[in-house]
């Protein structure tokens, strides 16, 4: 019997134990003090049923970020895609329908400039993944993409127990930053969800492939400290087919026929677990975000749209995380 | 053909040189005008050495190196760099020694190799799913290590005439990487097992890999597979590293037609694996 099979851990879990925790304090911690708790909510979240990409996307997003009251006009928006690897017989990355309709949605709304950016964790040739996911097939793609792994950067202070951290100017000139997620189990972090997904701002030209800075600072950490940084967001997460089992890669399709859509991201990804049957509470980062970045209880989400029950589809989870389902 | 295909690549690189010497990732393509960056910069420079446009890139990348002797990714951002291994190879390219700069590299180590993580795994603690006693290098200080920025840091301290302790960590290096190969013969960016589940390679990180184990008599489906891949590939990056490994391996790849990118990376590293291109300064031959 493995060794791993007794304790439940493996390198990359272990990693930001002994890498971090043990070295330098324990995520929600500054500086030995407990962050502080904020009084966040009640934060409108809007599920829109879309049972496939072929349907009107765009009014189904218009009708989502209207429930949500966000305001764009004049604002310089970065919409931040799920663009991870690319395999046909799956469902990585956030569905291009998506992107061009949110791109069109947020044009009509009157944003000043709307881009679209992405800096893979894995994949270095981030354009040749962008062709082969069809991103290409947004109208004027080229000018409208920026690869986040390769802009050039401004440094930010205070990042987690880390001095500084270095971060796309693209990212950080965006009076707006869309998480454009998809919904998909995950083999570190339980669920990766919109703000899990704001790993692929952290440029690789200054911390590699993968981005081995924010696994010694701790994944769910990381996740806290980048929404922190980034918190002008509005997040749609892309559950028409979401990914189960052994994702965020090698998992399989979960067709769901959701978005969920909300400007408090924490609330967001606690809804979507909840679709997907898993405890929000029992997700580490979920834990560190609410109070500090947004809220993750039910009475404190006001559900616009459908309700979770008339969408809930449990995905299937790994062995390893099976005490994640929800009751 | 392949001379036109050298020189528009050439041509192209010159015609985007920054004032300062050096190159971005993408000319014309960045937030901030003329903003150079190391990895762009050392790849061009190699590509056009023998080019005046050579020894400005060199002379930009020696004003980043930092006092420990490693060098910083751009002007802006102060922190020590794998990418030293790659202006390790510049140097040595223009007859410079890089002594500070190797010895910082040979001082550079996933902290895998260290306490806690690599008593805890000696002890069974957890699976790492990987030789914690092999050492090999990080992107930067205070990680675990990489296959890409271990694969550079071997071709830079094969090619600067190595010490007794350089040839320990070139072999310890290479071990590292036969190590985390993926089951089907190719590497990815270093983990070939997750929660015991295989892995699959890519082909941008099968061609960086075997660039630095030239010479190695026991990679032969791993060539395979890069050759296999440099003919399918969709990635002109992943096709340009894999062309120049094949190449240093003295294997003919797939003709490489591709139309030329407005990426400096990629327009470097087809230069440098473009029959008369400068594929000379990264040859090394077997490990010491």
């Amino acid at each position: 019997m493995s060794q791993r099979k007794e304790t439940g851990m493996t390198r990359r879990e272990f990693l930001p134990i002994a890498g971090a925790s043990l070295l330098a304090g324990y995520a929600g911690f500054e500086g030995g003090k407990p962050a502080p708790r904020r009084a966040f909510g009640p934060s409108p979240v809007a599920i829109v049923k879309a049972s496939s990409y072929s349907e009107d996307l765009a009014s189904k997003i218009l009708e989502g970020v209207r429930a949500c009251g966000l305001d764009v006009a004049g604002k310089k928006v970065l919409l931040k895609p799920n663009l991870v690897e690319f395999d046909p017989h799956t469902c990585i990355n956030t569905n291009v329908a998506v992107i061009a309709a949110a791109y069109d949605v947020f044009k009509t709304l009157g944003a000043a400039e709307v881009k679209i950016g992405e800096g893979p964790g894995h994949r270095r040739d981030t354009y040749a993944l962008a062709e082969m996911a069809r991103y290409v097939d947004v109208s004027k793609f080229e000018s409208l993409f920026v690869d986040l792994n390769r802009d050039d950067v401004t440094p930010v202070e205070r990042f987690a127990d880390r001095g500084e951290i270095y971060l796309p100017n693209t990212a950080l000139r965006a009076d707006l930053i869309v998480s454009l997620a998809k919904m998909k189990t995950h083999h570190w972090a339980g669920a990766t969800l919109s703000m899990k997904n704001f790993f692929g701002l952290v440029p690789g030209s200054v911390y590699g492939w993968p981005k081995n800075e924010l696994h010694q600072v701790g994944i769910p950490r990381s996740i806290v400290e980048l929404n922190r940084i980034f918190h002008r967001s509005f997040a749609i997460v892309d559950g028409i087919v979401g990914m189960e089992g052994n994702g965020p890669i090698q998992g399989t399709p979960k067709p769901v026929g959701v978005l969920v859509m909300g400007s408090d991201l924490p609330a967001v990804d606690a809804t979507c677990c909840r679709i997907m049957g898993i405890d929000p509470q029992k997700i580490e980062y979920l834990n560190l975000a609410t109070g500090q970045l947004g809220v993750t209880e039910i009475p404190r989400i006001h559900q616009r749209g459908e309700s979770i029950k008339s969408v809930r589809a449990d995905f299937q989870l790994m062995k390893q995380y099976s005490n994640l389902r929800l009751v | 053909m392949a001379e036109s295909f050298l020189s528009a690549r050439l041509d192209f690189l010159r015609r985007v040189q920054n004032p300062d010497g050096g190159w971005g990732y993408f000319p014309s393509k960045q937030s901030r005008p003329n903003q150079s960056w190391i990895e762009p910069t050392a790849w061009a420079a190699l590509a056009l050495h023998g080019d005046p446009a050579s020894g400005r890139a060199w002379s930009l990348l020696k004003s980043w190196q930092r006092r420990d002797g490693s060098f910083k990714p751009s002007a802006e951002v102060d922190i020590s760099n794998w990418a030293t291994a790659l202006c390790v190879n510049v140097s040595n390219a223009h007859g410079e020694n890089p002594e500070k700069a190797i010895r910082w590299l040979l001082d550079a180590w996933g902290v895998e190799n260290d306490f806690p993580l690599h008593t805890t795994a000696k002890l069974k603690i957890f699976d790492p799913e990987r030789n914690f006693d092999l050492k090999a290098w990080p992107w930067k200080p205070g990680e675990t290590s990489w296959v890409e920025p271990t694969a550079h840091s071997i071709v830079a301290l094969k090619r600067s005439r190595p010490s007794q302790h350089a040839r320990e960590r070139i072999g310890t290096g290479e071990a590292q990487l036969i190590d985390v190969r993926c089951p089907d013969g190719g590497w990815n960016f270093g983990v070939p097992k997750v929660l015991g589940i295989d892995q699959p390679s890519y082909p941008e990180t099968t061609g960086i890999a075997l660039i630095a184990l030239q010479g190695r008599t026991d990679i032969a489906h791993s060539l395979d597979l890069a050759r296999k891949w440099a003919a399918e590939t969709p990635s002109p990056m992943a096709r340009a590293w894999l062309t120049l490994a094949l190449r240093l391996h003295e294997i003919e790849p797939p003709d490489n037609n591709a139309p030329l990118k407005p990426d400096i990376l990629i327009t470097a590293i087809e230069a440098l694996g473009a029959p008369g291109g400068n594929l000379s300064l990264l040859k090394t031959g077997a490990s010491a």
